[in-house]
């Protein structure tokens, strides 16, 4: 007998269903694996069987976290830096996408391409000409040097984004501003932005994460603990050829929380800006 | 119209960018002042009180003998794991630390840049000490006659030996290869545990635990005269298939183990999965802080002897000083106080047995002598040689290391089931060619 249409589109729907779960699964299970080891003694973690939960739970590796490392350090040191490059990326991604978009000069297509091929070239060519440039400038071991290295990836990819969607904003609104007697700032913040609170959401939210999670260059450019974050503050978890995998997974489920507050926080304007930028760029 | 223009649209954005970057020019100034400094980079140790204790070392020595301020002191705590990126990084853009630890073949692979300030004088000066240092540990850091590196810690690659399950199963530790299958295949228990936890995945601890067996068997890797490769010869076959025969017929390794990372045969013993394993006393400090029970059924031994005899690997850790350095007489000041004895043998005696003395009569203090576990230390420092044997730790030896040549040939006879001798064949071929180029540079 011939499927019928709603029983072939429930059949699909199921398979939707199927491969959602199975992505929840693949993308929460390192999650959980982190967080219940964690929670077990070294006895378990090096245990002949691996337990799926913590049969003995104990809070000695968050303890060891906090009393052998100074984490809070480490946390407010990302925090810094991730907090201070997002509002940056969206200072001069805003800038830089509504000129791109908008304006009329030499070299704006070239600009334009420029910021993709910048985005794309790979941290591990450039961490030692930026090593050289920061010595230069004296900015290693500084928050200040860190920022402006994650400006390299982070404000040509938050230009590139916003320039597909200020695109996408009707010319005409801004027209009838500019005849209103509004300038072309006032054009952007009074107009373009506030219509564009997705994309800036999306912008913030990626230069965030990119920040936070950076490790490469944190690792290079950063010496002391007056400046480390929680990234390279990870690592010394690792001795020679011992991992102390409790505290180093306790650390990293506590570091995963920031971005991941962010994440809710954003969420749904993430979705609609990733969505939005994508059919109408 | 009223309102801004194109040109006031980027002249604001210039006018933002200059204020966004205008407290870096204030760090700048306050930079400057780095040029100066005295910069320690410090790998960490395993115990918080010998990290303490060489902080300290360095702080008192800028105060009391350098006359710096502590503001003039940058002490930078490194992950081990990082410190080669983070030092290239560092070197190509002229700005590495004045004084770091840097391992074995690091000396020579540095030295012969000529990057490292030459410290024979230091060296020269501890093997004045009584009773001297253990020349063993010289081979790390000589360089055309010159020492470019102190050496700070010689380390013996002991087997890590479960004393409960001998024991149990009334035998003795095995004094050779050949005992040693016959008492693996005794105290095993598969799939829970195994007798020997050896590396074999491609990473450096299979370089030195087959290379190890292999000097047993009479084998080698290059000559004394760091130019002429003798990997393809019967000793290494030899030894190869004894490898082949523990892991394939006698099943004494766990199969798990071609893909081991470094830390895979200390999680094996650590996890009471294998009752031996050859390893630096890392694994002993381990338990020694954290799981003291283990600690009291553990064994160290020299490795099992082959048909050539026992031959016992060391490690050599050593303290370079980089010549782009404006006070580089501070550096070497430095370095002569960490291995004053009195200094060096407090931070030595805090790692728990993980730093093994260079200077010989230290071994006469009570932490060593009252320990039965390291009653073979002092022999297998002296007469321990290293993974590059009968080589020196040469650059070319740290770049055989490096690119796994050495398990990538263990795991064509044991993943690919390829004879010993054609694996050898093509693993000699390899390593020639990186000898041949490092010479002729």
């Amino acid at each position: 007998m011939p499927r019928t249409r709603s029983g072939s589109r429930r059949l699909l729907k199921w398979i939707g269903n199927v491969l959602l779960v199975l992505l929840l699964v693949w993308t929460l299970v390192p999650f959980y694996w982190m967080i219940v080891t964690s929670l077990k003694p070294d006895r378990e973690i090096y245990g002949f069987e691996a337990t799926l939960y913590p049969h003995q739970p104990t809070l000695v590796g968050y303890a060891r976290v906090f009393t052998t490392t100074p984490f809070l350090k480490y946390v407010r040191n990302s925090a810094i830096i991730a907090g201070a490059n997002t509002l940056a990326s969206l200072l001069f991604g805003c800038l830089g996408a509504y000129a791109l978009a908008r304006l009329r000069f030499p070299g704006r297509a070239l600009i334009a391409r420029g910021l993709v091929v910048s985005y794309l070239v790979p941290p591990a060519l450039l961490f030692i000409p930026l090593f050289a440039v920061l010595s230069v400038l004296r900015l290693i071991d500084t928050h200040q040097g860190l920022i402006l290295t994650y400006f390299s990836f982070s404000v040509p990819f938050s230009t590139w984004l916003l320039m597909g969607y200020f695109h996408s904003v009707p010319l005409e609104l801004e027209e009838a501003a500019l005849v209103d007697g509004c300038g072309r700032l006032g054009t952007l913040f009074r107009i373009i932005l506030p219509m564009s609170l997705p994309a800036l959401a999306v912008v913030a939210f990626f230069a965030f994460t990119q920040s936070w999670n950076e490790f490469l260059y944190a690792n290079v450019f950063v010496n002391s603990v007056e400046v480390r974050t929680i990234t390279t503050g990870l690592t010394l978890f690792i001795v020679e050829d011992v991992f102390f995998w409790g505290p180093m997974m306790g650390a990293a489920f506590l570091s995963a929380l920031p971005p991941l507050v962010v994440y809710l926080i954003f969420q749904r304007w993430v979705v609609k800006g990733l969505t939005l930028g994508a059919v109408k760029g | 119209m009223h309102g801004m223009h194109r040109r006031d649209v980027l002249k604001l954005a210039g006018a933002a960018g200059v204020a966004a970057t205008g407290p870096w020019w204030r760090v700048g100034r306050s930079q400057a002042q780095r040029a100066k400094k005295l910069v320690f980079w410090h790998l960490p140790n395993f115990t918080p009180l010998a990290d303490q204790l060489q902080k300290e070392q360095v702080y008192e020595f800028a105060a009391k003998h350098a006359g710096l301020k502590e503001s003039e002191v940058e002490y930078a705590v490194v992950a081990g794991e990082q410190a080669n990126a983070k030092l290239a990084a560092s070197i190509e853009a002229g700005n590495p630390p004045d004084v770091i630890r840097l391992y074995e073949s690091n000396v020579q692979f540095y030295g012969a840049q000529g990057h490292l300030i030459d410290l024979t004088d230091q060296v020269n000066k501890m093997r004045r000490e009584p009773k001297g240092i253990f020349e063993s540990s010289m081979a790390a850091v000589l360089y055309k006659g010159r020492a470019l590196g102190v050496p700070l810690a010689v380390n013996p690659w002991p087997v890590h030996a479960r004393l409960d399950l001998l024991e149990q199963a009334k035998v003795e530790y095995p004094k050779t290869w050949d005992e040693f299958i016959e008492v693996s295949k005794k105290i095993q228990s598969p799939p829970r545990l195994f007798a020997f936890g050896m590396c074999l995945g491609l990473v450096e601890d299979t370089t030195d635990n087959v290379m190890n067996l292999l000097w047993c068997y009479g084998g080698k890797m290059v000559e004394s005269d760091n130019k002429t490769v003798v990997m393809n010869s019967a000793a290494n076959v030899a030894g190869v298939k004894t490898i082949e025969a523990m892991f394939k017929t006698h099943k004494i390794i766990p199969q798990g183990a071609i893909s081991w990372d470094n830390s895979g045969n200390n999680k094996a013993y650590q996890s009471r999965q294998a009752a031996f394993v050859m390893n630096p006393s890392s694994i002993y400090a381990y338990l020694d802080s954290n799981d003291k029970d283990l600690q009291k059924r553990t064994g160290l031994f020299p490795v099992p002897a082959g048909p050539k005899g026992t031959v016992n690997q060391i490690d050599t850790w050593s303290y370079g000083a980089f010549k782009k350095n404006p006070y580089p007489d501070i550096a070497k000041g430095l370095i002569e106080y960490f291995m004053q004895p009195a200094n060096y043998d407090r931070i030595i005696q805090s790692t728990g047995g993980r730093w093994v003395p260079v200077y010989k009569r230290l071994f006469d203090s009570p932490f060593w002598r009252e320990k039965p576990e390291f009653k073979h230390f002092i022999n297998m420092a002296e007469t321990g040689v290293p993974v590059s044997y009968a080589g020196s730790p040469t650059a070319a030896a740290g770049e055989v290391l490096n690119t796994h040549v050495i398990p990538k040939m263990i795991q064509r006879v044991l993943v690919d089931n390829w004879e010993a001798a054609k694996a050898l064949e093509e693993c000699d071929k390899r390593i020639n060619e990186i000898y041949a180029r490092h010479n002729k540079a």
